[in-house]
């Protein structure tokens, strides 16, 4: 398995009338290595369903080339080895559940012999065993939906596992499943493609994550990585303390440790510190100093940080047309 | 082929109320008038142009526009696969049908007294078969073109034009024109006239080779298509 090669891919697209070029990739370069679990993030109109499409087969590159282990992406010894779950799911809704992920299972060439079986764990997997299993899709609800299809994305223990806004229309409790099968595949050694733009979900999965903007990869970083992006940490104390936290003595405590107060607001400061052992420094002189921190958080998760800094003045870029 | 698409599609096509009911009356009234209008012979079934417009639109457009396409081409599923095992599927639906419908009309008429001969329900049953298969032909090709229920308006628009030419040609007296009309008449709904086949002597190969070519052409158009569309929504 030498996983997934892109190189130099590009794509446009010809819009209206006038056949106006609209620009979707831009020679993309990048490699994904089985096992990984890759995270695509950027804003509306980025080119980021264009790029899974590209490396589903879907649609055909103007340039480039990709490969799946060696292989181009639409070779049916690929597609046996991917599990995909698209952003605008439209099942067969004359189906039953059961009956839906028994046709995607036979379709998958998987032993008909073990299809009762594996149906029903699939279903018992994303909490969709018994009765809902038996009924007709077209009465699932938007979160039900989205639950069968990563069923019928994980049927038959794909290697490749292409994830498009997966958890979209779930509710909380489907999410933390959803959170939770991703991490066990990505444990499992399934490589997983996730594009979305709930980004705490992505940072919980994701061993890197592509910034994709105006269609170019922007950044490559593992989620690691973000830790070293400087970021605003919010820092509470218990109010009605008997120690008087003055500005003057927050900014003195937060130069001590490397770090800035931003500006304090009643019981609530907000410092920017460099990266996790800068919040640990400020907390630890906070703390010695004997201010009574009652709670401290990140302002933005690692990854909003780096969302924030691939868009400028944290603004989304102008959707393209027809580019997600 | 595959046998997984060709079954879905016939659990598609018959659980649908609408397209069953349809089917019911297409065939009915035929078997009906046969059972009712004396001196009536199997003729009076008619052709299984009405039965496999109902059957087969949408067969490939439908897939396209709602999007399940997309998921299916997600798996190991050749898209030649794809087309062929549509086209298969509404043929064989199609074809069962008229075998039912013609072994109903036989029955009648063989309870009236004027059973039909075992080479008259044989050619009839083989002539049926080969037009189901042509007009599928044609259907995929024109629902590989068109999204939706596209395919069944692009049809009749095709004949209605191809009925408008004929007759302008047939009032103009313009030969070519009659005969371009009546060509593309035919290339709608191929088939072959089985009792002038077997009646000839020596067999003409024209016929033959003429539905052999259209079905087969419509077939390869149809995977054409379908193997150059692009399936992502980003694609617009």
């Amino acid at each position: 398995m030498t996983g997934i090669r892109v190189e130099g891919l590009s794509k446009t697209y010809r819009r209206g009338l006038a056949g106006e070029r609209v620009r979707a990739l831009v020679d993309v370069t990048l490699t994904i290595a089985p096992g990984e679990a890759f995270g695509i993030i950027g804003p509306n109109g980025a080119g980021k369903t264009t790029f899974l499409g590209c490396l589903l087969g879907f649609l055909r590159p103007d340039a480039g080339r990709i490969t799946i282990d060696g292989r181009a992406p639409d070779d049916l010894a690929v597609r046996a080895a991917t599990g995909y779950l698209p952003e605008r799911l439209v099942l067969d809704r004359w189906m039953t559940g059961d009956e839906f992920l028994a046709y995607h299972h036979a379709l998958a060439r998987l032993p008909a012999a073990s299809r009762r079986a594996e149906v029903e764990a699939a279903l018992e997997r994303v909490g969709l065993a018994g009765e809902a299993g038996g009924r007709a899709i077209r009465r699932y609800s938007r979160g039900m939906l989205q639950r069968l299809g990563l069923a019928q994305a994980m049927l038959g223990r794909p290697r490749y596992l292409f994830l498009d806004e997966p958890a979209s229309g779930v509710d909380p409790a489907g999410v933390v499943l959803f959170r939770r099968l991703l991490s066990e595949l990505a444990h499992r050694g399934v490589t997983v493609i996730l594009n979305s733009h709930q980004l705490d979900q992505v940072e919980r999965v994701c061993d890197r994550v592509a910034f994709v903007k105006a269609g170019r990869v922007e950044a490559i970083e593992t989620v690691a990585a973000g830790a070293a992006h400087a970021r605003v940490l919010r820092v509470r104390v218990v109010v009605g303390a008997s120690l008087p936290v003055t500005y003057e003595r927050l900014t003195a405590l937060a130069g001590e440790a490397g770090a800035a107060l931003l500006d304090l607001n009643g019981a609530e400061a907000r410092f920017t510190v460099a990266d996790d052992a800068g919040a640990a420094r400020l907390l630890e002189a906070l703390i010695r100093a004997g201010v009574p921190v009652a709670e401290a958080t990140p302002e933005e998760s690692r990854l909003e940080r780096l969302f924030l800094d691939s868009s400028p003045a944290g603004s989304p870029t102008e959707p393209t047309p027809g580019t997600t | 082929m595959n046998v997984t698409l060709i079954t879905t599609l016939w659990r598609q096509r018959f659980t649908s109320a609408v397209r069953m009911a349809l089917m019911a009356m297409l065939c009915g009234f035929p078997v009906l008038a046969l059972a009712f209008v004396p001196g009536a012979g199997l003729s009076l079934l008619g052709n299984a142009q009405g039965l496999m417009l109902t059957l087969g639109a949408g067969m490939i457009g439908q897939d396209v526009s709602s999007g399940v396409l997309q998921l299916l081409c997600a798996r190991p599923v050749k898209r030649s696969d794809y087309v062929l095992s549509r086209w298969l599927g509404v043929a064989l639906a199609g074809t069962a049908i008229s075998l039912l419908q013609l072994a109903i009309g036989a029955a009648l008429l063989t309870a009236r007294g004027a059973a039909p001969s075992a080479q008259q329900i044989v050619l009839f049953g083989a002539g049926r078969l080969l037009e189901c298969g042509g007009i599928a032909a044609v259907l995929a090709l024109c629902s590989s073109l068109i999204g939706g229920f596209g395919d069944l308006a692009l049809y009749l628009l095709a004949s209605l034009g191809a009925g408008i030419l004929q007759m302008a040609g047939q009032v103009k007296h313009w030969l070519w024109l009659d005969r371009f009309a009546a060509e593309l008449l035919g290339s709608l709904t191929p088939g072959i006239d089985l009792q002038r086949l077997v009646a000839a002597s020596p067999m003409p190969w024209f016929p033959i080779v003429s539905y052999a070519s259209t079905v087969t052409l419509c077939l390869a158009l149809a995977i054409v298509m379908v193997n150059r569309k692009e399936l992502s929504y980003a694609s617009g």
